[in-house]
């Protein structure tokens, strides 16, 4: 190997790094190290002239190794490796050092001598990287998308627009998720169908768009521009080709249960379509539901079905897929109030949350659009809580965004369809985005109570004459520094939007990260915000976090923009820090093979050697480090990188072995 | 470090996915914690092969940190698995050499607990301080 | 007049955060513990106000409110902030007597003035301490016996709540429990003291029963005050000493699980269960009352309005069991009509202090027609 000629930046960062880290003594300090030909610090070494300062020491000095001593390497290694790429030098001859997230924003004294340590070991990796030589794949130019509410919708279309083929996998029976269920949308007042049913018809018709209901994903294997997904679908046992979608079965069906589309206020059929414009308009019959899956007998749906599409014998069946890109956009659940007792909900009639009360206002729902309380009348006066399970320490401790919004806009509703005293229970206000304020504004000049308290308690147990048949709402008014008493007949709750209760196992079939709140993890909260851990999967909507339609239909077309851009690039890079096998050494004792969780190594038979395919192996190193005969290497990682970096982390600790 | 009184070096192995991100987002949110782990980056837990730990140790570490993402949430599918069943075999491994159990520990750390590993590293940091410095040839001999 | 950010209590204030401590920096002005504290029924309350007066440093040491509270933890519960507001309280009012930068009221001066010199809230003299048992049969604790039984001030020196102990005493002999007591040589567990703000005696009485328990040898302990029950758990180190530490329900609970606990009469009531803050909220025993009771042959068991962990405070908690309440202000009476408004022939109580409230707070003809019963005399009538 050529003799190493590290040059070491060190970066200020602003004061994020200089402030805490005495930068002179630290570039003294490297220029000292062994093989070290110059360090240098600059400002912001990330910013164009001081990419340009190394690219300069690079081909004026002819050095052969550059170590980074700035930010994470999950912030910039990509932008350092494609500066020092720019002057001919492999990319994998840069070594980070991180002295800002691990070292100077994390401590207050000693962050000087451990950036030396860091960077010491550093230099020490550095002297024996090698380069290692990328290769390029061809991208398969699909995207599977998951979730066929608003975000997936518009991702789905804006893919297929591009002229490229999308695969739109949706569990329920039709598209549209959470919004065909709201009635009117914030802060502008447009109807949710109006806006979102020609979308969802869009779909449904779209050549470039394969979408698959009553399916869901089962696993995915592959990496990035190639995966392979398997896609399970659920029987409808209705044929979707045979179907005209004339409802005649779902009229004759003599089966009902709760209708799960209208919050159980209203009923369905055992076959049915949860709503009058789903896409596909083909129903499904529920063996849950259907006698004839338990006694074999009715077929009311069959003997009347004029294209006679009823499919009794449809099964199960897994479809396999490939894709270049997965956007996954599977919503959020609303928390069920039932465990927060105060509120009495399920326990007192005509406490209801925002959802139900979204359905109810609907002219689709069980009401035909008629605010009513259980005995059929009309309320006199309603209490809209917010924050139930937000912004508490014992639920939700985030706070859902759209909540303050939708309860402003339910107290317009109620002002349309009824005559009733509208209460709105809060803790803080939050009309943040475009036309929030002004909405915030003509509500109040519609007549709205704002009472500024965290309720206690929502009763039955009434205190007085003018409580008698009534709900009573218990809370401080924190502005009056009062105990109020308020009697409603209605009580609307806005319950904490929470991650899908699968969460945790989507996450792990896409391999994607949860944060603390359950939700997906995005890659950079600010720079990355669709973008996972996993390359070649991205997030969008609600899945990711508590936001309102126009962010998510946003967000959908930033994940969509992101597919697209590494698709319509046609390769991919993949990894090159892969394993290795020495053949001089593989003793063919297999234990690796049982190892590699993507079946990369393979045996052969013919040499008796483990071989590892470099395009399954993603570089994990289990393999490497489970090797009897150590001759398994993992590129960029091997064990001697890895012990001249502890090495070089430990030299100014006095080893307690002394070599005699 | 402060000088005049012991401060312990600790070498930690933080996975890429979980627990190195989870160190940097410490950072992000700037919660302050002691400076003696000093990190070595590596794809996997399930890349950690035993002589790291011994050679950490046998180069003058107090201590052995080593973190990766909870059990079930593996960037490589079960890479963490792989490593707790070596990391049992490590443990009585240093048990034999009289290292104190205190001074290995391996911790799950996701990439959104910034907090958890702070305090991990505070915890760590102190028992290990308490513990003094190691003197694992002395240990061996008396045994 | 505009109250200016001037503060006369620096120091005061400064210990009352600092015990508050981060948690009531976080506190967001909600209200829900205003609405969750169950004064408000009957009077104003404003614990809010009182946190956000702790805040800004702006807090009023002679107002009564400082001694309001009765650390029932329904607040605490439920803040969604997680603000510790019955250590806030507790700070106040240990600031008040520590520094003296407001008045104690009197009844409460009095009481802590028994505790320091006699080891008892009641002033009674430490030699009397084992005279609930007399007649009984009921031997001191000596190395042989399984079990220690600590009665709890209030059960050994209240004239009316006595029979706590000894239905309690009948109880364990009648299912041939060894046991035994300590009668003076142990002391008030002090928790009124530390919740009425005097740390300094609470750390005394602390030292002087871990000392006697330890010297005692016993490894089981059952008391009948969820008070006592809560700060042994909780504040004394007897737990890491290996004294495990039950209240009289859960043992009776065990003995039931095991077969040991046999019932030859019945005991024809309607009976409404009290959940006592300190064995509910604070210390998550809900489960094991009901089950004694459920078992006792006769009994049906009928729930309140506001049951487990919504219980509502018989108003005796974090001191206030020593002090004078108004007419019109007693929690108790809240309860008690809520009782019978179920229909309920007896409430029954599993805490000396809240035998003690309800006994001093209800009138006579709300007496005749609701029961008072411990537990443990439930449980001895049906043996």
């Amino acid at each position: 190997m050529e003799e190493p000629k590290i040059g070491v930046f060190i970066c200020h960062c602003g004061t994020n790094i200089a402030g805490t880290v005495d930068i002179d003594e630290v570039r003294e300090f490297a220029a000292g190290l062994p093989g070290v030909v110059s360090a240098r610090d600059y400002k912001f070494t990330c910013s164009e002239p001081g990419q340009l300062q190394i690219k300069e020491d690079v081909k004026n000095l002819g050095l052969n190794r550059v170590v980074v001593a700035a930010c994470s390497p999950r912030m910039h290694e990509i932008t350092f490796r494609k500066a020092v790429a720019e002057v001919g030098l492999n990319p994998y001859l840069l070594q980070i050092a991180n002295i800002r997230e691990q070292d100077s924003w994390v401590h207050k004294n000693g962050s000087t001598e451990k950036a030396k340590a860091l960077i010491r070991a550093a230099v020490q990796r550095a002297n024996l990287l090698e380069s290692l030589e990328r290769r390029e794949v061809p991208v398969t130019p699909s995207v599977l998308v998951v979730g066929g509410g608003i975000a997936g919708i518009q991702a789905a279309l804006n893919i297929a627009n591009a002229n490229h083929k999308v695969y739109l996998v949706e569990r329920e029976p039709s598209i549209g998720g959470r919004m065909i269920q709201l009635d009117k949308t914030f802060p502008t007042l447009d109807c949710s169908s109006c806006i979102l049913t020609p979308k969802m018809a869009a779909v449904g018709s779209h050549p470039n768009i394969e979408l698959m209901t009553y399916s869901e994903v089962e696993d995915v294997s592959g990496y990035i521009g190639n995966f392979k997904v398997k896609v399970r679908k659920k029987p409808r046992y209705v044929d979707s080709e045979l179907c005209t979608g004339c409802g005649i079965c779902i009229e004759k069906c003599p089966w009902k249960t709760d209708s799960e589309f209208d919050m159980g206020l209203g009923k369905r059929k055992a076959v049915y379509t949860p709503f009058p414009q789903a896409v596909p308009n083909v129903p499904v019959i529920d063996p849950d539901v259907c006698v004839y899956f338990e006694k074999g007998t009715c077929r009311a749906c069959e003997k009347f079905c004029p294209p006679g599409a009823i499919a009794w014998d449809q099964k199960e069946e897994t479809v396999e897929l490939e894709v270049g890109a997965i956007i996954v956009a599977t919503g959020y659940d609303l928390l069920d109030p039932s465990p927060l007792t105060q509120y009495g909900y399920k326990r007192l009639d005509n406490v209801i949350t925002s959802l139900e009360f979204e359905r109810m206002c609907s002219a689709t729902g069980p009401t035909g659009g008629e605010l009513v309380l259980k005995d059929g009348s009309a309320p006199q006066s309603v209490a809209i809580i917010h924050c139930v399970g937000s912004r508490d320490k014992n639920y939700c401790e985030y706070c859902s965004r759209v909540c303050c919004m939708y309860a402003l806009k339910y107290s317009h509703l109620i002002g349309e369809k009824t005559d009733a005293d509208v209460y709105q229970l809060y803790i803080d206000m939050r009309c943040y985005g475009k036309g929030f304020e002004e909405f915030y504004k003509r509500l109040s000049d519609e007549g709205v109570n704002f009472v500024r308290g965290k309720v206690a308690q929502v009763t039955d147990q009434v205190a007085g004459e003018e409580e008698q048949g009534k709900l009573v709402v218990v809370t401080e008014d924190t502005l009056l520094g009062r105990m109020l008493r308020i009697p409603v007949d209605m009580v609307i709750l806005c319950p904490a939007m929470v991650a899908r209760a699968d969460a945790d196992e989507v996450a792990r079939r896409f391999l994607i990260n949860r944060g603390a709140d359950g939700f997906f993890l995005e890659r950079h909260p600010k720079l990355e915000p669709v973008a996972t851990a996993s390359d070649g999967v991205f997030v969008v909507g609600c899945a990711q976090g508590p936001k309102d339609i126009p962010d998510t239909v946003a967000q959908a077309s930033a994940g969509a923009a992101e597919a697209l851009s590494l698709i319509d690039r046609g390769t991919v890079e993949i990894e090159a820090a892969t394993a290795v096998v020495d053949e001089e050494m593989c003793s063919g004792c297999k234990i690796c093979l049982a190892l590699c969780p993507y079946n990369a190594i393979t045996f052969d038979e013919e040499k008796k050697l483990a071989n590892v395919n470099d395009i399954l192996c993603k570089g994990c190193g289990v393999c490497v480090a489970a090797c009897p005969s150590a001759a398994i290497t993992g590129r960029h990682f091997t064990d001697k990188q890895i012990f001249a970096e502890i090495d070089g982390l430990l030299a100014d600790v006095k080893p307690p072995l002394v070599a005699v | 470090m402060v000088t005049g009184t012991y401060e312990p070096t600790i070498i930690g192995f933080l996975c890429n996915w979980c627990a190195y991100q989870g160190a940097d987002l410490a950072g992000t949110s700037r919660m302050e914690y002691p400076p003696n782990v000093r990190p070595v980056r590596v794809m996997c837990t399930g890349r950690i092969d035993p002589t790291f730990i011994l050679k950490a140790f046998a180069e003058g570490a107090d201590g052995v940190l080593v973190g990766g993402c909870h059990p079930g949430d593996c960037h490589y599918l079960e890479g963490n698995y792989k490593a707790i069943r070596r990391i049992t075999m490590v443990r009585r491994m240093l048990e034999q050499f009289g290292i104190e159990p205190e001074r290995f520990r391996l911790e799950w750390v996701s990439a959104s607990e910034g907090a958890k590993w702070a305090k991990i590293v505070e915890e760590m940091t102190e028992q290990v301080r308490d513990l003094g410095p190691l003197q694992w040839w002395e240990n061996v001999r008396e045994a | 007049m505009v109250r200016q950010i001037i503060n006369p209590y620096k120091e005061a204030v400064d210990i009352v955060k600092e015990m508050g401590g981060e948690a009531l920096r976080l506190c967001y002005q909600c209200g829900l513990c205003t609405g969750a504290c169950p004064w408000n029924v009957l009077k104003s309350f404003p614990v809010r106000k009182l946190m956000h007066e702790a805040q800004l440093g702006l807090l009023d040491f002679e107002a009564e409110d400082m001694w309001a509270c009765v650390t029932c933890g329904n607040c605490v519960q439920q803040c969604p902030r997680g603000v510790e507001i019955i250590d806030v309280m507790r700070a106040m009012r240990r600031t008040i007597v520590a520094l003296g930068v407001g008045p104690v009221p009197d009844s409460l001066r009095v009481t802590m003035k028994n505790l320091a010199g006699t080891g008892n809230p009641w002033g009674e003299p430490t030699e009397k301490r084992a005279d609930w048992a007399q007649g009984l049969n009921v031997k001191p604790f000596s190395n042989g016996a399984q079990m220690l039984y600590f009665p709890c001030c209030t059960t050994a020196y209240d004239a009316s709540v006595s029979r706590i102990g000894k239905a309690t005493a009948t109880v364990l002999q009648k299912v041939g429990a060894s046991f035994g007591i300590l009668g003076s040589k142990e002391a008030c567990c002090g928790e009124s003291a530390r919740k009425a703000g005097d740390e300094e005696l609470f750390q005394r009485l602390v030292q002087e029963n871990t000392a006697a328990f330890a010297e005692s040898g016993a490894s089981t302990m059952v008391v009948s005050s969820p008070h006592c029950y809560y700060t042994f758990m909780n504040e004394y180190p007897i737990a890491q000493n290996g004294l495990q530490v039950l209240h009289s329900t859960q043992y009776l609970a065990g003995l039931l699980r095991e077969g040991k606990l046999k019932f030859s009469k019945e005991v024809k009531k309607r009976v409404a269960y009290h959940d006592p803050c300190y064995l509910g909220r604070h210390s998550g025993v809900y489960d094991e009352p009901r089950e004694v009771l459920s078992s006792i042959p006769g009994v049906e068991l009928i729930e309140l309005p506001n049951n487990r962990e919504n219980s509502i405070c018989c108003g005796g908690g974090g001191g206030n069991v020593w002090m004078e309440t108004k007419p019109g202000e007693r929690l108790a009476e809240v309860r008690a009509e809520q009782a019978l408004d179920v229909g309920a022939d007896v409430l029954a109580l599993a805490c000396p202090y809240c035998m003690l409230m309800f006994e001093g707070c209800l009138t006579q003809d709300v007496l005749d027609r609701l029961e008072l019963r411990d537990i443990t005399e439930l449980v001895a009538e049906a043996m």
